[in-house]
């Protein structure tokens, strides 16, 4: 019997289309389990669905969310009306939004079990791929794709290649899951994985915490790809227990048809950071260290949740941010809010001279907190681009959440130091 | 388009991994009519910052591999359509932006070899769809493209993605 890699095997149960018309490159039409859309993508999706179905409903209003996640604060006349343009369209059509405060959509498909291993999810954000480190099939789209797929509940897919992909070896503090994710990004970019889905494996993974796991896979669009999964196992199924969700577990056939096979050797890894202008233009710690930084931002997707905030805490305790520095942490979701404030970390952050801004996708997004004018203003962020000219005409560095800690002391990329904790 | 030549003359942007933030800065995101997202165009690539504001009505645009990478925005694909650029030929396109400017009616076209190929500015470019085939018609020279697939065929034809909605 023909065997199915996890992205094929998703794909199989979305479609119509006969096992012998699921191989790589081939298209095919796909049923979605949830269609969503923020602030910047909205509104021109409304625009797009109102002029091309006139009068028309949404396929199920049930399986669409709006989750504005970049500027929903209203801070510029422009964003308010797009915002309210979703607000409106949402009421009539009764579809639910993650409104102020929320966070990150992506982040919340999973914090708020919206969408669960297996399931098949678009969204306006290229970052939705990182729902693969729970199994599901999450992908960005563009304003017409997103418009065509409210109306019809479909979308179409070319399905792409799978890379196997082993983690050898394991790591120890402050070398974290994010010099593992820019790691494997240079790897891979080097390796070439445009338009296709890679699958993790090692004994690592059972180590890596579902933030964790989100961390590795949100790197896989800067190298091009289309996804990378952590395959299903009981961390995964312990999660969404504590949600109230029974899963099916599904895995990748055992004589599954793979393009390729990669081993990644992390055995002690170290730390690495992403220097300009590139998201791949990864380098260990050690070439980088004592460059002057001024703006930090901890947040984003990729390490915008309590355990990284957790980390942030962790370094800063009973120390001060430098005074020349400006350190913002923009949790992912209400969720980690709410953790960091009641496990204690908000005040040593705060005491330490840090300073929190509500909810969402930090630098990453347009209309937050993080943007700098001039050449000398170089930030180092948490975040997944450092795409030169994205945040402002200064260099930015991506590093960890403690790396983005022990250099707000400095005032210069620095090694964080050894924990006191046991 | 099935059975049609696209021909024109290039315009050469030959660089890798260039971002949809170098493409369409994220600072212009609420920027969604098609002309006024036509002069930002490249308006974050170094060297290219020009691009937007000159004319490249009816060119064949060159870029390198994983073209388009980065976000989700369909402003990327928007500008080149009010460019009216013909088409992008390419390395490699970002999985998103492949399927944003299929659905908006962009066509791109995957040259793996395209590094090796030698185009000019100006140069005279066919592509044969039918046979999957790249001609420089000012050096005489031709090169194997990607096959574009048939669905891809048929959403273009029909004028873009979303005149489908109605056979749902």
């Amino acid at each position: 019997m023909k065997g199915f890699t996890l992205v094929e095997k998703i794909i199989k149960s979305h479609t119509t289309a006969s096992e012998e018309e699921i191989f790589p490159g081939n298209i095919v039409w796909i049923n979605l389990d949830l269609v969503t859309a923020r602030d910047y993508a909205g509104p021109q999706v409304v625009d797009l669905f109102q002029k091309n179905y006139p009068d028309s409903k949404v396929f199920n209003s049930n399986k669409i969310i709006f989750t504005p996640d970049c500027y929903p604060y209203g801070n510029d006349p422009k964003h308010a009306v797009d915002q309210e343009k979703i607000r409106v369209f949402a009421k009539e059509h009764n579809i639910k939004v993650t409104d102020l405060g929320s966070g990150i959509g992506s982040h919340l498909l999973f914090r708020r079990g919206f969408s669960k291993p297996g399931d098949i999810a678009f969204g306006a954000d290229s970052h939705y791929n990182i729902l693969g480190a729970l199994g599901i099939l999450g992908l960005g789209a563009g304003d017409v794709m997103l418009a065509f797929a409210m109306k019809t509940g479909k979308a179409w897919i070319k399905i792409p290649e799978t890379v196997k992909i082993y983690l050898e070896g394991d790591y120890s503090w402050p070398t974290s899951s994010k010099d593992l994710a820019l790691y494997v990004l240079k790897q891979l970019h080097e390796y070439g994985i445009t338009g296709k889905s890679v699958e993790f494996y090692g004994n690592i993974i059972s180590k890596l915490s579902i933030e964790d796991r989100v961390t590795l896979c949100s790197l896989i669009t800067e190298a091009s790809g289309m996804i990378g999964f952590v395959p299903q196992d009981s961390i995964t199924a312990d999660y969404y227990k504590k949600l109230g969700i029974e899963i099916e577990t599904i895995t990748a056939d055992d004589n599954a048809n793979y393009s390729s096979e990669l081993t990644i050797d992390i055995e002690d890894l170290g730390m690495y950071i992403a220097c300009p202008p590139h998201p791949h233009n990864v380098k260990p710690i050690e070439e980088v260290v004592d460059t002057p930084i001024s703006s930090i931002v901890v947040g984003s997707c990729t390490n915008g949740s309590y355990t990284d905030i957790h980390e942030v805490a962790r370094v800063l305790k009973g120390r001060k941010v430098d005074p020349n520095v400006r350190f913002g942490i923009v949790p992912a979701t209400r969720e980690d809010f709410v953790t960091i404030n009641s496990e204690g970390d908000m005040s040593v952050i705060l005491e330490a001279g840090g300073n929190f801004f509500g909810t969402g996708c930090s630098t990453c997004a347009k209309g937050q907190y993080g943007l700098t004018g001039g050449k000398t203003a170089v930030t180092l962020t948490t975040g997944n681009r450092n795409t030169q000219g994205k945040i402002g005409p200064a260099d930015v560095y991506l590093a960890s959440p403690a790396i983005a800690a022990a250099t707000a002391i400095e005032g210069k990329i620095a090694i964080p130091k050894v924990s006191e904790e046991k | 388009m099935s059975k049609e030549n696209i021909s024109g003359d290039v315009t050469l942007v030959r660089v890798d991994d260039i971002d949809t933030d170098q493409i369409f800065h994220q600072s212009l995101l609420t920027i969604h009519n098609p002309e006024e997202i036509k002069p930002h165009i490249f308006g974050n690539l170094e060297g290219f910052e020009n691009f937007g504001k000159e004319d490249n009505s009816n060119k064949i645009l060159v870029v390198g591999k994983n073209f388009g990478k980065g976000s989700t925005r369909q402003q990327a694909v928007t500008g080149f359509l009010a460019h009216k650029i013909k088409a992008i030929i390419g390395e490699s396109f970002g999985p998103i932006y492949y399927s944003n400017a299929v659905n908006a009616g962009l066509l791109l076209v995957e040259v793996p070899d395209i590094a090796d190929f030698v185009i000019d500015v100006d140069d005279e470019l066919e592509i044969d769809i039918s046979q999957s085939v790249l001609l420089n018609k000012t050096k005489n020279a031709q090169m194997k493209c990607k096959k574009i697939p048939q669905p891809v065929l048929d959403i273009m034809n029909a004028g873009g993605l979303l005149k489908l909605g109605g056979r749902f």
